[in-house]
């Protein structure tokens, strides 16, 4: 190397040593936030059930947001500071996931029937999904992770299910590891994916999505055994009804990442349409055992299971609606 | 000749008495491993980050970044057999391989200027694609036309430690700004960009483009296309290529592994990211030594049993459960097997290569094995849909064996039939 290209080289390393620290640095003085000061507003419909859901700030839709309680119409923050992406609550045992305070991972913070965080619980991707169990005994959490194998495409995504004893905060187990069967047969591939748990009254019963191969199937599965069997396809994201007789999920339409809102009979497997027509990203709630509450990631609506009336516009800047028993906090 | 230090406690003084400690690694290599470095920390700072700044700041769905994804590669499997063949053909390797850095630090540039919509990403990532595409068969002839052909292990090896040293570093660099700015993904590209120049600056001022090893062109003619596609029916290196392709396809690849790891040990979910970190470490730290023993005992020896230590990996595949000990006795062999294995092939093409068909050759070789990778993934993943995980590993163990039992007499043959042409 002659004494030019030295020269060179050094002006270089010393401009980008330089530059890119002092904008770093820059950077790290600026404002910068994970959690967003919105507040939800009350829309048109009014709510005879009690909901608690998460702020939204429309403009960036994935800050943390703090939780508040629709009570009779009226918006009401919960107590404490809790903040997150994506939140459930039943019977005194709430799952808050979100950014952690530092911007760079995900956390999920168990919370009691007072909003006080109880548990921590680091998450190894993006929050998707949270479900808690009626009594309150579980709860899973669905989150989105990268394959960061550095031999391998780094931005290809694939989804870990875990299920935790709410109580503890210890994880029971991953719906990885479950023994999957169809038709009565073992059923296993290397790109099973599971999403969406939704738990029926006894806990140990849930559904699930198990994505592979391009096919969602409904599953049924059993915490205690560790086992899920496929009962049909064309279901993501399962949420069962309190009197668990029928399944809202959303259906894809084609190959996209579009789905339409739809809901079956446990019993029969036949399912219906309801009046939302627009493309919904969420695994819905049900408000009582005859109305759907979901949101469309900015706001939340409801639309009557049975496929009649249309949808409303129930809560402004909020998303991840929960139907509450009782007042929390 | 660059005099680099060797980490003492891997040479072992019975085995190496007869050798200097010390390695000897030409100073081009040297410069190509650094060039690499940073351009590794510069690409992984933002593929570590790309799918939170999608979700955060674009608000976008994961789901629509899977589907951007993976659509580029069969492109830039044929970049790679062209890239090599201009290369070859003008005789400046070095060039090419600028051009391949180039386009990838100016995907570097675009993110930061229009990186704010999903299509924009989807353009700059194979961008990115093909401008790795290029630059790897002609940065790697160049590595081997810079060595002597006794030290050719050796300087890929180093070459290799320095590549995944960067990669490791890249996502350290990226999550320690987001961690002093938050949400700042704005910070991790400027600083990706600064790295991404830095190694093309490296490479343009520092490297030599025609190596002791490379064909003076007074003295020899440019290879014509039908001489680099006869590399195919070359007696040397057509064989070569038949081994490679063999194993790579009885090889599971990483990714696979890692899933198959994760069914069957009950380790909490923030350990799985680990999994790639330690093989990672493994693979840079037995890059060199592995590489200077293929050196010494010869290169096809190593090779094998590169493709041996996957037996292993297979064998642990197959226990019903794994603890925490046989998890680290499984990323080691794996680690073990990408460093006696990845670099050591390249190596023994640089060996068995015409000088003037280096780049073409080499370009040939990657690609090839990356077809073989693929139909390998496809077979794994068929088998274990249709017959389980535990079957499929016993079938690609079967398989492996026989690859290995093929392999062995066409890499001797190949490494000691007499020069072609």
């Amino acid at each position: 190397m002659d004494s030019r290209s030295k020269k060179i080289l050094a002006v270089l390393v010393v401009l980008c040593v330089v530059g890119g620290g002092a904008y770093v640095a820059i950077a790290a003085l600026g404002p910068s936030q994970t959690t967003t000061d919105a507040r939800p507003e009350a829309g048109a419909v009014l709510a005879k059930t009690d909901l608690m859901v998460r702020a939204v700030d429309p403009k960036q839709t994935n800050l943390n947001g703090r939780v508040y309680e629709i009570d009779d119409g009226k918006v009401r923050q919960g107590s404490g500071d809790l903040a997150c992406e994506r939140v459930y609550y039943a019977a005194g045992h709430g799952i808050c996931m979100g950014v952690a305070p530092s911007g760079v991972d995900y956390d999920a913070t168990l919370f009691d029937s007072r909003m006080r965080p109880v548990h921590k619980i680091a998450l190894t991707g993006l929050p998707s999904r949270a479900r808690v169990s009626a009594d309150g005994r579980y709860g899973a959490m669905t989150v989105f992770v990268t394959g960061d194998s550095y031999l391998e495409s780094p931005t290809a995504f694939s989804t870990r299910t875990t299920i935790v004893d709410m109580a503890s905060g210890r994880q029971i187990g991953q719906l990885e590891q479950f023994a999957v069967s169809k038709d009565g047969k073992p059923f296993d591939a290397v790109d099973f994916n599971f999403w969406g748990v939704t738990f029926a009254r006894d806990p140990n019963r849930f559904y699930a999505t198990l994505g592979t191969g391009g096919v969602h199937y409904l599953v049924e599965g059993d915490v205690r055994t560790k086992s899920m069997r496929v009962l049909r396809e064309g279901v993501e994201c399962p949420s069962l009804s309190p009197d668990g007789k029928q399944i809202a999920y959303k259906s894809r339409i084609g190959t996209e990442p579009r789905w339409h809102l739809r809901v079956l009979d446990v019993a029969t497997l036949a399912d219906h349409p309801v009046a939302e027509s627009h493309s919904i990203d969420d695994q819905v709630e049900w408000l009582d055992d005859k109305t759907l509450v979901y949101s469309d990631g900015t706001n939340v609506y409801t639309v009557p299971a049975d496929g009649s009336g249309q949808a409303g516009l129930l809560v402004r800047d909020a998303t991840s609606p929960v139907r509450l028993v009782a007042p929390v906090g | 000749m660059y005099q680099v230090e060797a980490s003492k406690a891997l040479l072992k003084p019975s085995l190496w008495a007869r050798h200097s400690a010390r390695l000897s690694v030409p100073r081009n290599v040297v410069m190509l491993g650094l060039v690499s470095l940073l351009t590794d920390v510069s690409s992984e700072m933002v593929a570590t980050v790309l799918p939170l700044y999608l979700v955060f700041t674009l608000g976008a769905s994961p789901l629509v970044f899977g589907a951007i994804d993976g659509t580029y590669r069969g492109a830039a499997a044929l970049v790679q057999v062209a890239s090599g063949f201009a290369s070859d053909r003008f005789r400046r390797p070095k060039e090419v391989a600028g051009l391949g850095y180039g386009i990838s630090a100016v995907g570097k540039v675009a993110l930061v200027a229009a990186g704010n919509t999903i299509g924009g990403i989807g353009a700059i990532v194979a961008f990115d694609r093909v401008g790795k595409g290029i630059r790897t068969a002609p940065r790697d002839a160049l590595i081997s036309l810079s060595s002597a052909k006794e030290n050719l292990a050796t300087s890929f090896g180093v070459h290799r430690a320095m590549d995944s040293a960067g990669a490791m570093l890249g996502p350290l660099v990226a999550f320690g700004i987001l961690f002093v700015a938050p949400a700042r993904f704005d910070a991790v590209f400027v600083v990706s960009t600064m790295f991404a120049v830095l190694g093309l600056a490296v490479l343009v001022l520092t490297v030599q483009g025609r190596p002791r090893r490379a064909p003076k062109p007074e003295t020899s003619t440019a290879p014509s296309l039908r001489a680099a596609a006869g590399l195919v029916r070359d007696p040397r290196f057509g064989l070569l290529l038949l081994a490679a392709v063999g194993l790579s396809i009885a090889s599971v690849s990483d990714a696979m592994i890692y899933v198959g790891l994760q069914r069957k040990i009950d380790f909490e979910p923030a350990v799985f990211p680990l999994l790639y970190v330690v093989t990672a470490i493994v693979f840079m730290g037995l890059a060199i030594p592995f590489g200077q023993l293929a050196d010494r005992v010869g290169k096809v020896p190593v090779l094998l049993a590169g493709y041996a230590l996957l037996f292993i990996v297979y064998g642990l595949l197959l226990m019903t459960s794994l603890g925490y000990g046989m998890l680290i006795v499984c990323l080691i062999a794996l680690g073990g097997y990408f460093a006696a294995t990845e670099g050591v092939m390249t190596a023994l093409a640089g060996a068995v290569l015409p000088e003037k068909l280096q780049a073409s050759g080499i370009g040939i070789l990657i690609t090839v094995v990356s077809i073989g990778q693929f139909l390998s993934s496809l077979a794994f993943g068929a088998l274990w849909f249709a017959i389980g995980l535990q079957s499929a590993v016993l079938i690609f163990a079967a398989a492996l064996a026989l690859a290995i039992a093929v392999a062995a007499p066409l890499l001797w043959r190949a490494q000691r039939a007499p020069v072609h042409g």
